[in-house]
């Protein structure tokens, strides 16, 4: 008999949007989450606030994590993974692991949304020093201070004079083996910009960039704001040498309008990290049986007419783990791929058919 | 940057304006010779000379620049000038004939622009590729083509006498075997190089290594007269054929002798043995000598310490290339009483000494275009970290950086040194 169940690999934002989705639509379902918490990256990586909307983003996916809470139809398992699956779509059946336990669980159908990874500027290239100077930190560093409102030189603990961010770190890179586009960095290096602005007011900003990517709206509500309201310096030619010179950072690059060499003294230097697959969305891929494309992203079927089909009938994509996305993409997949499902049940199981 | 005079002519007379006050962004740069011009309007983009370069075996990564200006900012000759390998797209791009550009010859190949460059534009490849085009056409800076002339008619490009190329031994103070004249095989063939062999300070570190691979009872021998350049730096320069020629004929050489390993004084060399010389039938197992001594330094008497603070400058063919930072660092943490510091830009940021791909040979030629020497930056680095000592363990270094020393001032403070000049003075009674 099949199954009218969904199962949700992944509680961050796709897959609480999938989620929502089915509890309108009436569906049963059970998430799978390997974290503490449902939430996602936004929660797990302590981001401040969210892109491009600067609400804070405890409240915002608290917000969209409360209508799940104590809802009888849906099933929430924590610090859980799926570590095995037979049948096919309307019979899979999925084995949950979970503080030692294996339990079985029958889904009509599956969504993945297992999202992404930051991106490891790396010990070994010393491009950016990261491992070599305090001082140097992530956009994932970054949020973290900023949610903690203590913006601060992590060498000393003293709020920096001037902040610089470089853009593209390990996007668009054939010689790392990221050739995409990241798709957030820019604007979320806008948003952190107009942050630290607001916390220190004193400090000086720059943005080191290749091509500022605000796609649609972000353009007015973070990049113009971040320039014209909030001073931040955005300045096109990217920063690829480091050193450390006394107790502060001096980096060097060619500011590419003018032609001309910059050399310029920091306090802190963000690098904007881009997204890789998550080791959870590599790892389900290879469970699944789901195609990787050669960046390990989960590959979808149809694009771009259609966005959350992978090569598994039953199996659906969601978010992040299927490539670079914003919260909107995200969450619009997540709806998109609980639709897909709710058609797949519907076929199998006709409703009112007995 | 000089103005030529030709350069000067093809520009309108209306179009010079001179002022005897001006002040350009906030600096007073009052003068005479101030000639500003109006700025030459693009009118054109032309995908042509360009394509002509991409067509070149070697040179079809320049068409992928994307100006994200990563590589400008690592390159250590806009340091110094006004040159970056992006700005060599956009110059090509915008109407520059590379092939007869004074920017062709300013690239020394240290890698370091590959090394960070986000879509793998490899001007390791395609400056030796239109080089070699212009090297055809006749276009090569007179000195550069003095000493492609001398390695082609001496075997090295001092334009030493062949039969001269063993005479360093003679006041080594150790008996140096000659493959040639024993006859025995040996564990280790010593691939000399022609400065070592030849130049003055080369040979003092040359017999230094002697002495201490004596000391090490390691079973070595040199080729001696028959040696000739391995000659990759020429290669880098342009000259693909007189490289060619050369690698047949030492790797004909080297048949002729048994040998377990080749040790080579020069990271250049060692970047030819390792990755070129396969390619025409001569595959080695190569070693660098510091990464021969690196595992030896337990065996060594020391017989007195060193108390200097040394900082030591990673050879771009050694590092970067070939992928060596350890080695010559292990050696000098072993030497007793010496205190290793490093400069800023150390390891895979080294900085270029300026000798590699045919700089060693463009002396004169860059001085007319940068500000200062590659080795007149680094020295002042060396100086700026408090280095008493600056090691070095590429032959081309200790001349370069002496030079240096003096011009820059720094007689007396700096003192520049083969690694194995310092082992050397270490492990002899004082």
């Amino acid at each position: 008999m099949p199954s009218e169940r969904v199962l949700i690999i992944g509680g961050g934002p796709a897959g609480i949007e999938a989620a929502r989705s089915l509890a309108d639509l009436g569906i049963p379902l059970t998430i799978i989450e390997s974290g503490e918490r449902l939430g996602g990256m936004p929660i797990t990586a302590h981001y401040a606030a969210l892109t491009p909307s600067f609400e804070d983003a405890e409240q915002a996916m608290g917000r969209m994590i409360a209508p799940l809470l104590g809802n009888p139809a849906i099933d929430v398992h924590l610090q859980s993974t799926i570590t095995a699956l037979r049948g096919a779509a309307g019979n899979f059946a999925l084995t949950v692991a979970s503080d030692g336990t294996q339990a079985e669980v029958e889904a009509g159908a599956i969504i993945v949304a297992t999202g992404f990874q930051h991106f490891d500027p790396g010990r070994e290239t010393q491009m950016y020093g990261y491992y070599e100077f305090d001082d140097v930190i992530t956009l994932a560093d970054s949020e973290r201070l900023l949610k903690e409102h203590r913006f601060v030189r992590p060498s000393d603990g003293r709020p920096p004079e001037r902040v610089a961010f470089i853009q593209c770190v390990g996007s668009r890179d054939r010689q790392i083996g990221n050739e995409f586009c990241s798709k957030v960095c820019c604007g979320v290096a806008s948003k952190q910009a107009i942050e630290i602005r607001q916390q220190l007011p004193d400090s000086k900003v720059f943005i080191f960039y290749i091509d500022m990517r605000m796609y649609g709206y972000w353009e007015n509500q973070i990049y113009w704001p971040a320039q014209e309201k909030y001073k931040v310096n955005f300045i096109r030619g990217i920063v690829a040498e480091v050193l450390k010179k006394g107790d502060r950072l001096v980096i060097r690059g060619e500011d590419t309008t003018l032609g001309r060499p910059m050399e310029i003294v920091v306090d802190v230097l963000v690098l904007s990290v881009g997204m890789e697959p998550s080791k959870g969305t590599r790892e389900i891929a290879k469970l699944l049986g789901l195609p990787q494309n050669k960046y390990g992203f989960i590959e979808t079927q149809g694009a771009p007419l259609a966005t959350v089909v992978t090569a598994v009938p039953g199996i659906f994509a969601a978010g992040s783990c299927t490539g670079p996305a914003d919260l909107e993409d995200c969450v619009s997949m997540g709806a998109a791929a609980a639709l897909k499902a709710t058609a797949l049940l519907r076929k199998k199981a006709p409703a009112g058919g007995g | 940057m000089p103005i030529e005079k030709e350069k000067l002519l093809s520009v309108e007379p209306a179009r010079i304006h001179e002022h005897e006050h001006l002040v350009l962004e906030g600096s007073d740069i009052s003068g005479h010779w101030n000639r500003m011009f109006e700025q030459r309007v693009l009118w054109d983009y032309t995908p042509d000379l360009l394509g002509k370069i991409t067509a070149l075996e070697g040179g079809e990564s320049l068409g992928w620049c994307y100006q994200c200006g990563k590589c400008v900012g690592v390159c250590p000759v806009d340091v110094v000038g006004d040159y970056g390998p992006r700005k060599i797209f956009r110059k090509v791009q915008s109407g520059t004939d590379l092939f007869t550009s004074d920017d062709l010859w300013l690239c020394t190949t240290c890698m370091n622009c590959l090394r960070v460059c986000p879509k793998e534009v490899d001007m390791v490849k395609i400056m030796p590729a239109v080089r070699e085009q212009a090297m055809l056409e006749g276009n090569v800076p007179a000195e550069l083509q003095d000493a492609f002339e001398k390695t082609a008619k001496y075997g090295n490009p001092l334009g030493e006498p062949a039969r001269k190329r063993a005479d360093w031994t003679r006041d080594a103070g150790v008996e140096v075997p000659i493959v040639a004249k024993t006859g025995k095989p040996v564990d280790l063939l010593w691939w000399v190089e022609c400065y070592p062999a030849y130049h003055p300070r080369g040979k003092e570190a040359a017999r230094a290594l002697a002495r201490t691979l004596v000391a090490l009872g390691v079973d070595f021998g040199i080729i001696g007269i028959e040696e000739k350049c391995v000659a990759d730096s020429q290669r880098l320069a342009g000259e693909k054929g007189l490289f060619e020629s050369l690698a047949e004929e030492n790797i004909k050489t080297l048949r002729n002798y048994q040998f377990r390993r080749l040790m080579v004084t020069d990271p250049h060399a060692y970047n030819a043995f390792r990755n070129e010389y396969p390619r025409y039938g001569g595959s080695y197992e190569v070693v660098h000598y510091t990464q021969l001594l690196a595992p030896l330094m337990s065996k060594i008497e020391w017989k007195k310490e060193l108390r200097y603070k040394v900082t030591f400058h990673d050879p771009c063919y050694l590092g970067r290339h070939n992928g060596e930072y350890e080695a010559p660092r292990a050696i000098l943490k072993a030497i007793p009483g010496l205190e290793l510091v490093e400069m800023f830009r150390c390891r895979q940021n080294g900085y270029c000494c300026g000798g590699g791909g045919g700089g060693m040979w463009l002396d004169g030629f860059n001085t007319q275009h940068l500000r200062e020497r590659l080795s007149e930056r680094r020295v002042r680095e060396a100086v700026e970290v408090g280095a008493e000592v600056l090691a070095v363990c590429c032959p081309f270094e200790v001349s370069r950086f002496e030079d240096a020393v003096k011009s820059t001032g720094n007689e007396g403070k700096l003192l520049v040194r083969d690694i194995v000049e310092l082992m050397d003075e270490a492990r002899r009674a004082a």
